[in-house]
């Protein structure tokens, strides 16, 4: 028995003595309100944070939780960085190669700093800091030959790429890596050949950019506080006291701060009152309960190209952050572009005044959006949208998406992550909600419809009403604006229709055919080349860099390959992976390594549509003439 | 009429341990099987509440097992045996009952209204041990 309070002692010295040892090889945790060097994260205003939220809601959360939302803001860790750290030398940087270490938890890189031959910045709002056509009034700089050493602190991304930030040591303002990580390839790019922009230029400076811009969406309740308007002065010469209610797109960026919602239904009356009675929980924002127009503003404050409706909004916003929370008006505190509706309004004029090219490069000529990420813009120009009189029949962003993977949803939960599909909304089910007599062969036979074998990719309603004419991120994604196949709207904006993305071989002509004979639309009169050469070509060959981007992925879609053939591809492609813009090279690249090994023998020769001469060569002066006919016009794309 | 208590918990007890016990290897299984109406994230409210249902049935059958031995060592120093057999009956049914129908429907993080049961079987459970505790302390 004495023996007792000895061994008690000697297990209690133990326990201590091992989570010492623990946290020593973690590393001690500074509580967040001591962090220096970069953004935190202060559940305050209102906010609780994702912690709270998930004692009662463990289901919602383990789905947000696998989601590419909460991974898009993190502080770097080994744990949370898609790249290796440790030892890496990365060539794929302007100058001389960056090195990359890692130093227990921490990140280190050694690099040239971009700010060394001075300044830039940009504002918030659509702006993209690394449009080097916005950076009115400021220089461009070259990338600077001074080498710093800084600590990496801060992620964006994680889905499609990974971009790093480091602690510019300037209060808690973060500057950015000059190369980005890029997920599925497994390799790093230099920063500017990420995005669709014009060869050549210099290095763009993005410090400030993250506490600038990035923390309104990539944040929950990102809050900028600047000392002075950001983009009112250099960079270096700014403070940033940063902070945000949570790293990523968390659960009150939908549901809108949660405090009241947390405290009330601590009360298990109140918790059972609520599961009984089915009653709405007036402490929460529910999106799926809003009206469909307001439901999908939640996704459109992030989702969509906007501007500050005056100059105190963005004041306001540089210090305070954004006033929007779920359930608002989301117009009622900003501007949307629109250039179907507001093209003509002072708002509108200002904006383009301080940015001419913008319509230009993210906007078909039509108006509808062709940047990705904005896909409310395009929501909101759907006939099934703006057309609609009856809420429950009124297409939102939740009539296909859904923000937690469903129980019924068999998929892998990485596999839903992907595009948070619902799982009604895989097939033509999402339309046939509402266009139930397009299905007149049966439940799924849309083939009296579409023209196409039944469950073929011709009688997919997304592959037509919603072509990949979208670009961003180094890939294209469906346009969000339901629209039918319309030659006639090629021609007048040069969008690539949904036919011919698909019947790569095909011209024009051959669709306008079709068209007419199916759905009753009257050919447009086309020119020569319209006629005779496949629009695929046209596209690639004389287009402007998003439309060859565009044409490049959609030849390395199996789809569009299984209706196209892939005997004559490689030529193309391989032409195109000599184009001036990185993005598009780096695509035609991508698509290249889905076709299989080129065989002159397998060229379909005498195919005038295809430029393939009878003795299998192509028709250079055509080919030729189509190229110096390109539009190069410089394209910056605001992805 | 005099009841044998010590009988009435034995038999109780070790049905009800044979009970809980089997509940314990079919969890096991939908475990083993990958059930995913019992693994599934959305459905984690039941997956505790019927494992706290399986742990609270188990540990008072084995409860009733000694209470019987108890009662067989000295009958005569409980001063209420039937309202405390009766207790300890109803909260082997009540606890580990309102933890599997709290699994059975659920509101997400909540369980369904069954749960109710709990805090009445427990308060039934705290009284009879209680009882049982104050009996043994007396005769000391």
């Amino acid at each position: 028995m004495t023996r007792a309070p000895l061994v008690l002692a000697i297990l209690v010295a133990g326990a201590a003595a091992f989570g010492s040892v623990a946290i020593a090889v973690r590393g001690p945790a500074v509580p967040e309100p001591r962090v220096t060097g970069r953004p935190i994260q202060v559940a305050e205003a209102g906010y609780v944070s994702s912690d709270t939220c998930r004692a009662c809601h463990p289901s919602q959360y383990a789905t947000w939780h696998r989601s590419y939302h909460r991974t898009m803001t993190q502080v770097a860790t080994p744990d949370t960085i898609a790249a290796s750290f440790d030892g890496v030398t990365v060539d794929a940087v302007p100058g001389s190669p960056m090195v990359l270490e890692q130093r227990g938890r921490e990140l280190w890189a050694d690099f040239e700093d971009p700010d060394a031959g001075g300044q830039t910045g940009v504002r918030m709002g659509v702006r993209h800091p690394s449009d080097p056509s916005l950076a009115s009034g400021r220089e461009q700089v070259a990338i600077g030959s001074r080498r710093i050493k800084r600590q990496v602190v801060m992620t964006t991304g994680s889905h499609n790429q990974q971009i790093y930030w480091y602690a510019t040591g300037n209060s808690r303002v973060l500057g950015q890596l000059p190369a980005i990580w890029l997920t599925a390839d497994r390799r790093w790019i230099p920063r500017r050949a990420a995005v669709m922009r014009p060869p050549g230029g210099s290095h763009v400076s993005e410090t400030g950019a993250w506490n600038g811009i990035c923390v309104a969406c990539h944040t929950t309740n990102g809050q900028p506080q600047f000392d002075t308007p950001f983009g009112s002065a250099a960079i270096a010469s700014q403070t940033a006291d940063t902070r945000a209610a949570e790293f990523g797109i968390a659960c009150e960026s939908c549901h809108g701060p949660s405090d009241a919602h947390a405290r009330a239904n601590r009360n298990p009356l109140q918790r059972y009152t609520s599961h009984l009675t089915g009653r709405p929980d007036p402490t929460i924002v529910q999106p799926l309960r809003l009206p469909p127009a307001r439901s999908s503003q939640v996704c459109g404050q992030c989702h969509s190209f906007w501007e500050f409706a005056d100059p105190e909004s963005e004041r306001h916003a540089s210090a305070r952050g954004l006033p929007y929370r779920p359930g608002d008006d989301l117009a009622a505190t900003r501007f949307i572009v629109q250039p179907t509706k507001n093209l003509d309004t002072p708002e509108m004029k200002a904006f383009l005044a301080s940015d001419p090219g913008f319509i230009r490069d993210i906007f078909w000529s039509d108006g509808m959006v062709r940047a990705t990420g904005r896909e409310y813009n395009g929501l909101i120009d759907s006939p099934c949208f703006k057309n609609a009189t009856d809420p429950a029949r009124t297409l939102s962003c939740f009539s296909c998406h859904t923000m937690h993977q469903t129980p019924d949803d068999g998929r892998l939960i990485a596999e839903w992550a992907d595009d948070q599909m619902a799982p009604r909304s895989l097939g033509n089910d999402a339309c046939l909600q509402c266009h139930a007599r397009v299905a007149r062969g049966g439940p799924q036979d849309i083939s009296a419809h579409t023209r196409h074998l039944a469950g073929s990719s011709g009688s997919s309603c997304y592959n037509c009403h919603m072509p990949y004419t979208t670009y961003g991120l180094l890939k294209t994604i469906r346009s969000h604006q339901i629209s039918s196949p319309s030659v006639q709207a090629t021609l007048e904006t040069g969008r690539p229709n949904a036919c011919n993305l698909c019947h790569l071989d095909k011209t024009l002509g051959w669709t306008a055919q079709y068209l007419d004979t199916w759905y009753g639309l009257t050919p447009p009169a086309l020119g020569a080349d319209e006629q005779s050469v496949a629009a695929s070509l046209l596209w690639l060959l004389k287009g402007d860099a998003g439309q060859r981007a565009i044409v490049a992925q959609s030849m390395g879609w199996p789809a569009a390959q299984q209706a196209s053939g892939t005997g004559w591809l490689t030529p193309y492609l391989a032409l195109t992976a000599k184009d001036s813009y990185d993005a598009v090279r780096y695509i035609a690249a991508r698509s290249q390594r889905t076709l299989p090994p080129f065989r002159r023998d397998q060229l379909p020769r005498g195919n005038p549509q295809l430029l393939i001469e009878a003795n299998g060569t192509f028709n250079a002066e055509v080919v030729n003439r189509l190229t110096r006919a390109r539009d190069n016009r410089r394209v910056f794309y605001r992805e | 009429m005099s009841v044998d208590y010590g009988r009435r918990h034995l038999r109780f007890g070790w049905w009800s341990l044979l009970l809980f016990a089997t509940l314990g290897l079919v969890l096991e299984s939908l475990q083993g099987l990958k059930v995913r109406a019992y693994l599934d994230v959305s459905n984690e409210t039941r997956r505790l509440m019927w494992t706290l249902a399986h742990a609270h049935g188990t540990l008072l059958a084995i409860v009733h097992v000694i209470f019987a031995l108890t009662w067989r060592s000295a009958p005569a120093s409980l001063p209420s045996p039937r309202l405390i057999s009766a207790s300890l009956i109803a909260a082997s049914v009540l606890l580990p009952g309102g933890f599997f129908l709290g699994g059975v429907t659920f509101y997400s993080g909540d369980p369904g209204v069954g749960v109710l049961l709990v805090p009445i079987g427990g308060v039934l459970l705290l009284f009879a041990l209680f009882s049982i505790a104050r009996a043994a302390a007396g005769s000391r």
